[in-house]
């Protein structure tokens, strides 16, 4: 499934690639993009394997405060 | 007993978990690492106990530096040699080398310059928000006879839902009871609250002032034009300016670069600090925001005003254009035709009455004398069931809408039709059409041709059984602002407007006169559009083309800048349209315009900034002119600079 996530806290591009690679390690997630300029993280995961809770917490392990959003 | 301890003790519990919030955790450690430095300071300075304001100093580093050394760590166990990581590099190794107050600075500036980066950057996210938010999160819907809450997700297309005076629209839809103003500023740009009756269209995300209207649900959730603008609007942000990729793609290696060069300068100089120093400037911070951020507040400025650009690349055409071409119907003209003369033929005087046709009756109030009235409704009964614009307008005239019991015979589109109702040959069409069908157009056809022409009006000629009897004119008003939008075009620095139509000359020259506008391209078919478009092109233009974003998709699509106008509600032209324009208001194409190149000066001005300070702190650290808690300052400073002045362009008026 997709999950989109926003975040308030992205402030310098070099965090795109962070948060990708965090996300992208974790097991059963298939895709991670981060649009920074509009601080979107769209992330394809198998929910069985990590669910969306899962997937704000290891935004905030690195240091980011995300969200789920409905779109 | 302790009442105190048992609020402070939840109190404790609060702050305790609120810790392992990043934002909370990292506003506790830039505050208390500012304040130790503060301390060391004033020990240091004033009370010259240098040892205590060392210990303070090395505290204040460690404070900051903790949180930027536990992201640095998280960072590479991901393979990724992060920001962090440099800065961590520099402070550990001025700690060891006794510079603690470089340390400490480098350290605090960092986190200090993210936190008010972050804030001010979401200044320029907040549009969207503002968009996120105008979705209700409930809803009056009437299920079974009874109105319920739901969520406006839940509510099924077809459905009737209820709004109150005060409420948000929750889905789009026609209202199908009720009367009511409504506040559509936040979709169309107007401020203007627009009145709404029976059969009237709204959209999610606009406000019901004062009357309670149902509505019928056409478009719920993600389908609605609503969420379509905000999915635009966010894609057109994250589309990537070629400014941007260009800068990405030096940024890629400007790190990498200043790794290396900190690593050759040690060797050769082996002046650590140097070394350190250079690693604290090699974060292109100000280098790769420049363009985002001016496009964000570009993009996000002009959404609303219910411009919908698609991306930065098109806000980079918008602001090179040098040439425009009006499809007329429906942008310079408000697109909605209707018959304005009738004329009988003198030589037809007697023969109308001859035809004695049979024909429906109605019992509508007409301004037309009983000849006029019989020539519409021959007309009408030719044009029966077209979806023709002129047709359509015919036979909004006559009072009809369908005939029974017609043979068709020959349908041009755009030319005219012939048809045989109840044993009588009825032509209808244009001058070309009536003499392909070997049909004699009489002398005084003409004389009233040339007059109406004249007063922009397009001819049709009616004939039955070989003879014309009479001509139908029909008319498309000029926009209202139409001329003061075009002047607006030329007073920005648009020379070239071209106005493009399949009317004939003489109807188009006379139209493109009241509009004060000099070129002229008419009678032309769909197809010669886009070769007009490619020959301006050829002659070293920019070119936007403004339509409605469906009959000319194909000159929109090979135009540099496609532009369609009021597209609430219309989706195809929401996605096709470089920019589209909510509301049928021609003063926001010089508004777009202006927005655009606005944006695109913030974005060339960013990019010097940026490039200014990189290559100022490269020299200055090289010279030993700047070290590393200056060079960290001047760093922070200049992305918080480029980030302002982007912020610039939210308040555009």
């Amino acid at each position: 499934m997709k999950t989109v996530l926003r975040s308030q806290d992205l402030s310098c591009p070099s965090c795109i690639a962070k948060i990708e690679k965090a996300l992208l390690s974790e097991e059963g997630v298939s895709e991670a993009k981060v649009f920074f300029n509009s601080g979107r993280i769209e992330v394809v995961h198998d929910s069985q394997k990590v669910d969306t809770k899962k997937l704000v917490e290891v935004v905030r392990s690195i240091g980011y405060e995300a969200k789920v959003s409905a779109f | 007993m302790y009442p105190n301890g048992v609020t402070f003790g939840i109190r404790f519990k609060d702050f305790f978990t609120k810790i392992f919030e990043p934002k909370f955790r990292k506003l506790l450690l830039m505050v208390s690492s500012g304040l130790l430095i503060l301390l060391a300071l004033v020990i240091g300075k004033l009370f010259h106990v240098l040892w205590l304001g060392d210990l303070f100093m090395i505290l204040a580093a460690l404070t900051a530096g903790s949180d930027i050394a536990i992201r640095a760590f998280r960072s590479l166990k991901n393979k990724h040699i992060s920001i962090e990581l440099l800065v961590t590099i520099a402070a550990s190794g001025a700690l060891i080398i006794g510079e603690y107050w470089e340390a400490a600075a480098v350290t605090f500036l960092f986190i200090l310059g993210a936190y008010l980066e972050s804030r001010t950057l979401n200044q320029t996210r907040k549009v969207l928000q503002g968009l996120l938010d105008l979705a209700p999160t409930t809803v009056l819907v009437l299920r079974n006879g009874e109105s319920i809450e739901v969520n406006p997700m839940e509510v099924e297309k077809g459905e009737t839902v209820i709004f109150k005076p005060g409420s948000k629209i929750a889905v789009d839809g026609i209202v199908i009871n009720g009367y009511s103003t409504i506040d559509e500023s936040a979709i169309t740009g107007e401020s203007l609250p627009v009145e709404k009756e029976t059969g009237s269209q709204v959209f999610a995300g606009t406000i019901n002032l004062d009357g309670m209207i149902k509505v019928e649900a056409l478009r719920v959730g993600v389908d609605t034009t609503l969420a379509k603008i905000i999915h635009r609007v966010e894609e057109a942000q994250d589309e990537k300016a070629p400014t941007q990729r260009f800068i990405e793609k030096f940024a890629q290696w400007y790190t990498p670069f200043i790794i290396g060069l900190s690593i050759v300068a040690y060797l050769i100089t082996t002046d650590i600090e140097l070394a350190l120093t250079l690693l604290v400037i090699g974060c292109p911070g100000a280098l790769v925001i420049s363009t985002p951020v001016s496009i964000v507040a570009g993009i996000g400025s002009a959404a609303k005003k219910g411009i919908l650009i698609k991306g930065g690349e098109y806000l980079e055409n918008a602001g090179k254009i040098s040439a425009i071409a009006f499809d007329k119907t429906g942008t310079l003209t408000e697109g909605k035709p209707f018959v304005s003369d009738v004329v009988i033929l003198n030589s037809a005087q007697r023969e109308i009455h001859n035809f004695n046709i049979k024909l429906p009756t109605q019992n509508h109030e007409f301004e037309w004398n009983d000849d006029q009235l019989r020539v519409l409704k021959i007309a009408a009964v030719a044009e029966s069931g077209s979806e023709h614009p002129l047709a359509k307008a015919v036979l909004q005239a006559a009072g009809i809408e369908v005939f029974e019991g017609i043979e068709r015979f020959d349908t041009i589109t755009s030319r005219g039709v012939r048809v045989i109702y109840e044993g009588r040959e009825i032509v209808v069409g244009n001058n070309q059409f009536i003499s392909d069908q070997k049909i004699v157009i009489p002398d005084e056809v003409n004389e009233h041709q040339l007059q109406l022409k004249s007063e922009g009006k397009t001819t049709i000629l009616v004939s039955i059984q070989n003879y014309v009897i009479g001509l139908i004119a029909i008319s498309d008003r000029p926009r209202k602002n139409a001329m003061d939008a075009l002047k607006k075009l030329q007073e920005i620095g648009i020379k070239t407007i071209v106005m493009l139509t399949g009317d004939d000359h003489l109807t188009a020259n006379s139209i493109a006169k009241t509009l004060g506008l000099s070129e002229v391209k008419s009678q032309l078919l769909p197809e010669d559009k886009l070769d007009i478009i490619r020959n301006l092109q050829n002659d070293g233009h920019i070119v936007a083309m403004v339509g409605d974003g469906i009959n000319d998709a194909p000159a929109l699509a090979a135009a540099n800048l496609g532009i369609a106008m009021g597209v609430a509600g219309t989706d195809v032209a929401i996605e096709t349209a470089d920019i589209a324009l909510m509301a049928d208001d021609l003063m926001k194409i010089p508004e777009a315009i202006r927005v655009s190149k606005l944006t695109l000066r913030n974005i060339r001005q960013n990019v010097f900034i940026a490039l200014l300070t990189v290559t100022a702190l490269l020299v200055g650290v090289i010279l030993g002119k700047i070290h590393m808690a200056g060079g960290m300052f001047i760093h922070e400073a200049s992305v918080l600079l480029v980030i302002l002045n982007g912020m610039r362009l939210l308040r555009i008026a």
